[in-house]
């Protein structure tokens, strides 16, 4: 298992280099340079520019710079924001947290949510499932700009339970700003959860080995518990697992909407500034969270499915 | 030169008198019901809101988003300079009106064309206690020529030989050339003092949430909490009792989605915001929790035509395409405050006073009434032949620009021009100003556009011929000339006369389509009081004035 472990973090390792690669000359070959945007409301003389370009080294070749780059970032240091002129690690730091408490959040409130939804579902075909399908049908369909704009003008403005905007101090005021932004975040992916749930639970309802079981005459609940439900949340875990980690850059709209300072909103804000130094350091941090997500999900896999454990070996 | 086409918010302009008449009845402006559908269109525009009642702890103000960077030489959006003016004070200091008057510098000299002198304040402290020096000043001013800090207002420094220490208390500026818009930028951020020990000290982070600022105004920075607030406190050793700050202090969030904003408005969660954007206004009218005071404001609504080689190369399908326009429609439509259809790009703040305020005003009646004339549009249209590619107009998902947008296009079709509409993210279109890629194959784009002083010149400067605004390229030796020769006259009658030449000429060939002049609007909430209506507050302490309601 440490081997296994081992194994992926070098892989980790890897990934990361590769994709910084990628990332950096991505941003590099796309038109534009944060000349203009430095330079903003004047007519520059050649020798501001010469200024400019010499201070954020634009004028090196690109391998140059990225040597540069994945140097300094190697000793956390990512360079400084081109339109906030600021650390860019200090500028993530500070609104890291925020997002990473949402996407937390939101994911609690998906998984719970989902697999409440999707069992019952399963379990009690007829009016109940009829109902969830409806009801995850409708939040499937949500978007969350939509969502929160609902969720503000009854909770918040209607009756005044939350805050309209803002992060929260403390633990207790993060939970209470963070609840309808999290709700909003989720709500679509708890229909999501609720259906791929439900459709691995109806067909391990249907196997063979289920069958066995019940002739067998194990109690109904033990049945569903050791024999359905551990198989049935195999391919949840795998698709739980990509959710989350593709939340971290998702939460933009919803960060909008409720005034949250978060790095969805700063990534978008980034790209279209040309703002280099601050989305590659954001790329980089969700690269990261994907290849993280997926070995937390492989290391949970085999406890599920003693099947996968062979390969793990 | 000032551009004020970043934030969508705050970009909305005045007109009528200058008269200082408060709003006659909070409930009135308020109740928005009777007056076509929560439209605004009638209301009086003041000066500045009600004087506070006196002091007040605590006060909660919405930005349209976090400033980059609060160093008063990145300083040029609504954002920045509206909490910068509160921090940092200039040398000389304008008033609601745009009127300037002595700042940090007690009085100024001009001994000859090219030589400002100025008397620097004594016993100014600086938030930390420190004596300000005339060496601070100095520091402050060469701030702005050095290549390396890169300064948003070097533009107006390209005429300064050099900025030195002549005396205990004094500073004395050299210029190459006569240049009559330097002294006047002295009274906005191009004119700040910031304590030369600190800048020094702080480095790159000067001006960042990890460095900080220090200087003299009525506030200080207390914190800025990244992403989230800046939070300013009331600066208890501030050198001008007078207008010393009425609150304990004050925390700006920023709040960059309309919708987020109407709810914090409407919930008491914020207490006011300038600029309230056209689709949370009506919300926030109805809900009566403050009110909505409109005042007059230097920027005014133009499409900018970006290429004066492209279809619209020829005079005459600009003038047939301005005539087109159904300006009073436009303004039903998308403008909720008032709104008049603008006859030239500088806004009727920017006249000034006495004489030159006269002489303006007299040019003003001489220009062609903004009239749609569709009979003489088409005239126009079938004397130069219609372009053979279609006219492009950019738009940003603004409201206000999209129902311009269509406008423009449907002006287009009742004369038989063809306008194809080309949208663009919001983010990027702040790169159309500076970037002249960026505006490839585009022919008109919409700007608010602002002066910084009560001068029209600052506006007219714009077609110079190597000016960064002049983007249709515009290139006239007979008006770069005038340009030169109003920049270095000092009589503001005389320099009126020539820059009114200088409007008629813009206003002739149509370099920009003026649309409208709408009003500066600031939402305040039931328990607060006393800020400018106009948009003085880029560059004016108004935070200061700002305290509970009587």
């Amino acid at each position: 298992m440490s081997r296994f472990v081992l194994r992926r973090l070098y892989g980790l390792g890897v990934t990361l280099l590769l994709t910084s690669f990628l990332v950096f000359g991505a941003m590099h070959v796309a038109p534009g340079d944060p000349t203009s945007f430095l330079l903003s409301g004047r007519t520059p003389s050649p020798e501001a520019v010469a200024a400019v370009r010499a201070q954020y080294h634009l004028d090196d070749p690109v391998l140059v710079q990225y040597g540069r780059w994945i140097g300094d970032a190697l000793t956390g240091d990512f360079g400084r924001s081109v339109q906030f002129r600021q650390e860019v690690g200090g500028l993530l730091g500070a609104r890291l947290p925020t997002t990473v408490a949402l996407v937390a959040y939101a994911s609690v409130i998906m998984v719970v949510g989902g697999l409440l939804l999707g069992f019952l579902s399963a379990l009690r075909p007829g009016k109940v499932d009829r109902a969830v399908l409806f009801g995850t049908t409708a939040a499937v369909a949500t978007p969350s700009f939509v969502a929160a704009i609902g969720l503000i003008s009854l909770f918040a403005v209607g009756l005044g339970w939350f805050p309209t905007f803002g992060a929260g101090e403390g633990l207790v005021g993060t939970v209470h700003s963070l609840t309808l932004p999290a709700i909003a975040l989720g709500l679509s992916l708890v229909g999501l959860l609720a259906r791929v749930t439900r459709a691995s639970m109806v067909e391990e309802l249907r196997r063979d080995h289920v069958d066995m079981a019940r002739l067998r005459g194990l109690p109904e609940g033990e049945v569903v518990r050791r024999h359905v439900a551990r198989n049935a949340l195999v391919p949840v875990v795998t698709i739980t697992g990509t959710i989350v980690s593709g939340l971290l850059v998702a939460t933009a709209i919803v960060e909008t909407a409720f005034g949250l300072p978060g790095i969805g909103s700063m990534l978008v804000q980034s790209v279209v500034t040309r703002d280099f130094p601050v989305v590659q350091a954001i790329c980089l941090l969700v690269v990261l969270a994907f290849v993280l997500a997926n070995l937390v999900v492989d290391l949970l896999l085999p406890v599920l499915d003693p099947r996968t454990r062979a390969y793990a070996s | 030169m000032a551009t004020g086409p970043r934030t969508a918010r705050g970009t909305v302009t005045a007109a009528g008198l200058a008269t200082a008449v408060l709003l006659a009845g909070c409930s009135e402006a308020s109740s928005g019901g009777e007056d076509g559908g929560g439209q605004q269109r009638d209301a009086e525009l003041v000066l500045t809101t009600p004087a506070a009642a006196g002091e007040i702890d605590r006060i909660s103000w919405a930005l349209g988003s976090e400033p980059l960077s609060l160093d008063w030489v990145y300083s040029y959006d609504y954002p920045p300079n509206t909490v910068v003016s509160n921090v940092c004070e200039s040398l000389l200091r304008i008033d609601e009106s745009f009127t300037p008057g002595p700042g940090l510098a007690e009085s100024f000299d001009n001994p000859d064309p090219t030589t400002w002198v100025y008397a620097i304040r004594p016993d100014v402290t600086f938030h930390d206690g420190s004596t300000m020096t005339a060496e601070d000043v100095a520091f402050s001013l060469n701030r702005h020529l050095d290549e390396e800090v890169g300064s948003y207002w070097s533009g107006f420094y390209s005429n300064v030989e050099s900025v030195a220490v002549t005396g205990p208390l004094e500073v004395t500026v050299k210029l190459t050339q006569p240049d009559v818009l330097f002294n006047q930028m002295m009274a906005v951020a191009g004119g700040v003092v910031g304590k030369q020990s600190f800048i020094e000290a702080a480095g790159e982070d000067h001006g960042t949430p990890d460095g900080g600022l220090m200087c003299t105004g009525p506030f200080a920075l207390q914190e800025w909490s990244k992403g989230e607030s800046i939070t300013l406190a009331r600066h208890d050793g501030y050198w001008d009792g007078a207008n010393a700050a009425q609150a304990e202090t004050i925390e700006f969030s920023f709040l960059s989605d309309a919708a987020a904003l109407a709810n914090a408005l409407v919930t008491g969660a914020v207490d006011g915001t300038y600029g309230v954007p056209e689709s949370a206004l009506r919300k926030v009218l109805e809900s009566g929790a403050g009110n909505v005071y409109y005042g007059r404001q230097t920027s005014t609504r133009n499409l900018i035509v970006a290429d004066l080689e492209g279809p619209l190369g020829d005079v005459r399908i600009r003038q047939a395409l301005s005539l087109a326009l159904d300006r009073e429609g436009f303004a039903d439509a998308a403008i909720p405050g008032p709104s008049e259809p603008s006859r030239a790009v500088a806004s009727k703040l920017t006249w000034g006073e006495g004489a030159a305020g006269e002489t303006f005003a007299a040019a003003w009646e001489e220009l062609p009434a903004p009239e749609q004339d569709i009979e003489r549009a088409k005239e126009l249209v079938a004397e130069a032949g219609a372009p053979d590619r279609p006219i492009v107009i950019a738009q940003s998902p603004a409201p206000v620009q999209q129902v311009l947008a269509n406008e423009v296009q449907a002006a287009g079709k009742r004369i038989g021009l063809e306008v194809e509409i080309e949208p663009i993210a919001a983010e990027a279109y702040s790169a159309l100003f500076g970037d002249a890629e960026a505006r490839e194959g585009i022919d008109l784009f919409h700007t608010t556009w602002y002066a910084d002083v009560a001068d029209p010149l600052q506006i007219y400067v714009n077609w110079q011929t190597d000016n960064f605004a002049n983007y249709g390229g515009w290139s006239d030796a007979d008006y770069d000339a005038l340009v030169d020769e109003a920049l270095q006259e000092g009589d503001a009658e005389a320099r009126a006369e020539m820059v009114v030449r200088l409007q008629e000429n813009v206003t002739e060939n149509v370099l920009w389509i003026p649309v409208d002049h709408s009003a500066n609007s600031v939402f305040l909430s039931d328990r607060i009081s006393g800020a400018p209506a106009t948009n003085a507050y880029l560059y004016y302490p108004w935070a200061a004035q700002l305290g509970a309601r009587g």
